[in-house]
Formats: structure tokens, sequence, C-alpha cells
């Protein structure tokens, strides 16, 4: 699975950061710039639902990669 | 125009017999016809000059085997294989077929030509693609400006309703003089009813999810008017032209120091980028090329001068055909002070939608005036690479992205004049300036 952030909703509230700083940054402007490798660890995933819900503008989402249908646990 | 095209090619034997030409010069297939100062083609002149439909015209499984053969890709830039976009689209319900000739390239005129001047080759192809798609509704999409364009197509439209033609439903559609109003989920958004602004849309083409959901095949108008000719005499003939990996002829618009500004030619064989410079006036190699577009790359002259003019060749050499713009710039012009005008005209045509285009791209074009004017530290050099990475793929679009691939090639091919302007010192330049930028207008509807 991987993070995407849809860039006409990003506002920069940058709570997402906050979460899942593992992968999104924010840029020098303050919007999410987010780092699109896929990961499959169950701790991440559980991170990065919080930063998805946690967007005011819902702005997030996650996206399932075909290499990983479902979180593993490692 | 008659030459010889280069050897070498990956063209068929005995391929086409011009290189090259223009509007109405023997040989070429979509500007054959009459000369440029006649006006739009009327519908009896057209129909006499490429005669009847082709009769397997009913046959859907027929049309899109000789689209699929013909190795048809799209002409508005991206170059996509024609037949995959429908195959795509197929069994999802009631698609629509949109010709996009919202010609946004600034110095591009080949889509505004084939309208303005053929606009039945234009039609006729979007009948075809319709048919092959199963599509019964046909929008063509053109900005508000292309004045002309309406008129020829007004006309030609009402030709086609008293000659009683069995066409599909087919309006005309103006969108505003933007620059990113032409991408495809502007257009989408546009025919629906909303602002002509790009929309993220995580994967979900308009081929597939387009306006109100349904599947929308957006085709270039260059692209409906290859399908008008190839659905009458058949993909061999239409691989006769162009090379293996982008079958077909191509437009190309010559730009800026060229004896004609917005002259538009058809080439038919990968002819040198020398003979085909020589149709814009020029008999050695300018100091550099845009190839593309604004949004596109620029190439250094003298290496560019003895390639191919191909899909091949332009993309080894870090460019791609685009729009088919070829953007001369002259000898003692400044390839920096150009680009700052692009970056900074391109900087106020973001939809101001996303942040890293919004921020981005202004930062991006200060910078790089900056630089222009002998004002640039190295500090502020490694700035604009840092910013210019940054915002990369970041953009609901992809117009972040040709201003940055626009900025990493000029710094590639005007890297010793990007070192004298570090220094503060003149590179010499004269002359005003070479490529034209619009006012930006307000207004996205």
């Amino acid at each position: 699975m991987r993070v995407t952030v849809d860039p006409v909703r990003c506002e920069g509230h940058g709570i997402c950061c906050l979460f899942f700083g593992e992968r999104i940054d924010l840029d020098d402007w303050g919007y999410a710039a987010v780092d699109p490798a896929p990961f499959d660890d169950i701790r991440l995933a559980r991170k990065a639902r919080r930063a998805v819900a946690a967007c005011p503008e819902g702005a997030l989402a996650i996206e399932i990669t075909a290499a990983s249908a479902a979180p593993r646990r490692h | 125009m008659t030459l010889a095209p280069s050897t070498g090619s990956a063209v068929d034997q005995g391929s086409v017999d011009i290189a090259f030409g223009g509007v109405g010069e023997p040989g070429t297939r979509l500007l054959a016809g009459p000369e440029p100062g006649s006006g739009a083609e009327s519908l009896i002149a057209h129909q006499a000059r490429l005669g009847a439909w082709p009769d397997f015209e009913a046959d859907r499984r027929a049309l899109l085997d000789v689209l699929d053969l013909s190795g048809l890709r799209g002409r508005g830039g991206g170059s996509f294989p024609a037949a995959a976009k429908m195959a795509a689209a197929a069994g999802r319900g009631r698609p629509l077929l949109v010709v996009n000739a919202s010609e946004s390239e600034p110095a591009s005129a080949k889509d505004a030509t084939l309208v303005g001047l053929r606009p039945h080759l234009v039609l006729d192809g979007a009948r075809i693609l319709a048919r092959a798609a199963g599509a019964e509704e046909v929008s063509v999409v053109l900005h508000r400006g292309n004045r002309p364009g309406l008129r020829a197509l007004s006309h030609a439209l009402s030709e086609r309703a008293r000659a009683g033609l069995d066409d599909p439903e087919m309006t005309v559609t103006l969108g505003p003089d933007r620059y990113v109003s032409g991408e495809a989920s502007a257009v989408v958004s546009l025919l629906e009813g909303g602002e002509a602004k790009p929309r993220f849309t995580r994967r979900r083409p308009a081929a597939l999810y387009g306006v109100h959901g349904r599947p929308t095949l957006i085709y270039n108008a260059e692209t409906t008017a290859h399908a008008g000719l190839l659905a009458r005499f058949g993909a061999q003939w239409f691989r006769r032209a162009g090379t293996a990996e982008r079958p077909g002829s191509t437009l190309v618009t010559l730009a800026g120091a060229a004896a004609r500004p917005g002259r538009v030619l058809e080439v038919m064989a990968p002819v040198s980028m020398g003979l085909l410079l020589g149709a814009a006036g020029l008999d050695q190699p300018p100091a550099a090329l845009l190839v593309g577009g604004y949004a596109g790359a620029w190439l250094d002259g003298a290496t560019t001068w003895d390639l191919p003019f191909s899909h091949e060749a332009l993309g080894h050499a870090g460019a791609s055909i685009g729009c088919g713009l070829l953007g001369i710039l002259p000898p003692g012009a400044c390839g920096l002070g150009e680009t700052a005008r692009l970056v900074t005209y391109l900087a106020g045509e973001s939809a101001g939608q996303c942040g890293p285009c919004v921020f981005g791209l202004a930062e991006l074009a200060a910078i790089f005036e900056a630089l222009a004017l002998g004002q640039a530290s190295r500090a502020d050099l490694r700035r604009l690479h840092r910013r210019a990475l940054g915002i990369e793929g970041r953009g609901a679009c992809r117009h972040p992205d040709g201003v940055v691939g626009l900025i990493q090639s000029a710094l590639r091919v005007f890297a010793p004049d990007v070192r004298r302007h570090l220094k503060g010192r003149s590179c010499g330049a004269t002359g005003g300036p070479i490529f034209p930028v619009p006012p930006t207008t307000g207004g996205w509807r």
C-alpha cells in the first residue's frame, strides 16, 4: 500500500506529517510531500490510516498497490 | 518542397515521395488539397478530392482493426496509442468522443490550421472514431480565441447537416484561452459545465471515467484528421510515413527565428532536422531549438542539426515531439532570458489549485529571472535545482513537471551562459524576445 495526496485539496495544515512522518514530509510552503514508495508494514499502515483520518481536507488516501494487497505483520 | 528522405530510416521500403511539405503541397496527406489562401475546404471539394466513405464504415470490428494496425498515436503531446485508449473505454457504457482542438501552445498552429482549412477531415475522423467506439455524440473543444476555427467548424457542420450526412450528433464547445485548459481532465470539467481546470484523478483516466462518469475518448484534432484518412486508405498506407515507433506523418509548427513563424509543415519521413529547418530559412544550425512546446525541452542547435526529426531520435536526445513545435533560437539571443520569459508565462498559467505549482512555479520564475539578469548567486542556482526536483510530480496535472523539464534542459544546453550570468557578466545577447508570450487572461470558463 501507499499514501497519495490530492494536491488540489491539500491546504498545507501539516497534520498528516505529525502522524506519519515516516512517509509524509512538508515542503518549503507547508504542503504534504508524500514518499510514493509502497510499504506493507502493519505499524506503518496504522500510522497511514491515522494520517488519512486526521486530514481536515480529506486530501489523503490509501492506495492498495499490486505488490501487497493487504498489510503483513513482520 | 520535394526532398529525399534521409537514408537509414525505419520507414517501409519505397515509402513516401517527399520528406515534408506545407499546406497545399503535393505529396502531403493532412495538408494536401487547396492552397492556404483559399480558406476552409468545402464539403463538396473535400469529398471530390478524397472520395467516398470506406464501405466497412458500419463494421466496428474492422474499424478497430485498422486503427490498431495503423499504430496511430495521439498528436496532442502524449503520443498515447489511439487504439489502446479506445480499448480501455470498451464495454463501460455510453462513450463520448471529444475532438480536442484547444491548442494551448502559444506558438503552435497545427490544430488551428487543420480546423481552419480542413474542417471536414477533422470531422470525418471524429465520425470514424465515434463509430469505432460506439459513441453517438462528438464534442469539438476549441479555445474561445480561435474565432476562425469556430467559423470554419460551424460552417462545416451546417454543410454536413444540409448534405444529410449520417454523422453522430456533433457540437462545438468553447473553453477559456488558458494554457492548461486543454489538458484531458480540464476538458472533462469544461464539458460538465465547470471550470476548465485540471482535476486530480487518482488513476481514473478520462477514457474510463470522463464527462459525468461516462467513458470519454479525447483525441487531438490532428489524431482525428489522421483517422479520417487511414479509414479510407488503410493501415499499410498509413505506415508508409513516419517511423515504426510512431507511424504516420507529423505536423510541426516553425516558431521563433523562422522565415515565417507559425508556418505548419507535414513531415512525411524522418528527414534530418537540418533539412527541415532549411524550410524555415536556416542554412546553418541555430543556437538552440525549443522542441515540443513551451513546456518542452531545449536542444543544442549544432548537435541536433544532423538528427532525424523522429519520435525515437528526439526522445533519445531528451526531448519529445510533443505538439510538434520547433522553436528556433537564433545565434546571439539569450536562451536564459527566453527561458525566464517562458517560465514566468507558464507560472502565470497555473490553475492556482495545487500548492507546489502555485508557490513552486512562482519561485522558479523569480530565481530564473534573477539568473537571466545576472543577479543570481550559486546558492540561488542550488535552490533552483532543489525546488525544481521538489515539485516534480506533485501537481494534479503535469504542468509543473513540464516547467521543471524546460528549466532543467535550459540549464544543460545553456550551461556556458549560466556560468557567465552567475559572474554577473553580460552574455552579450542582443535583440528582442524570440518566442511570443500571450497575456494571461482571467476566467476559466
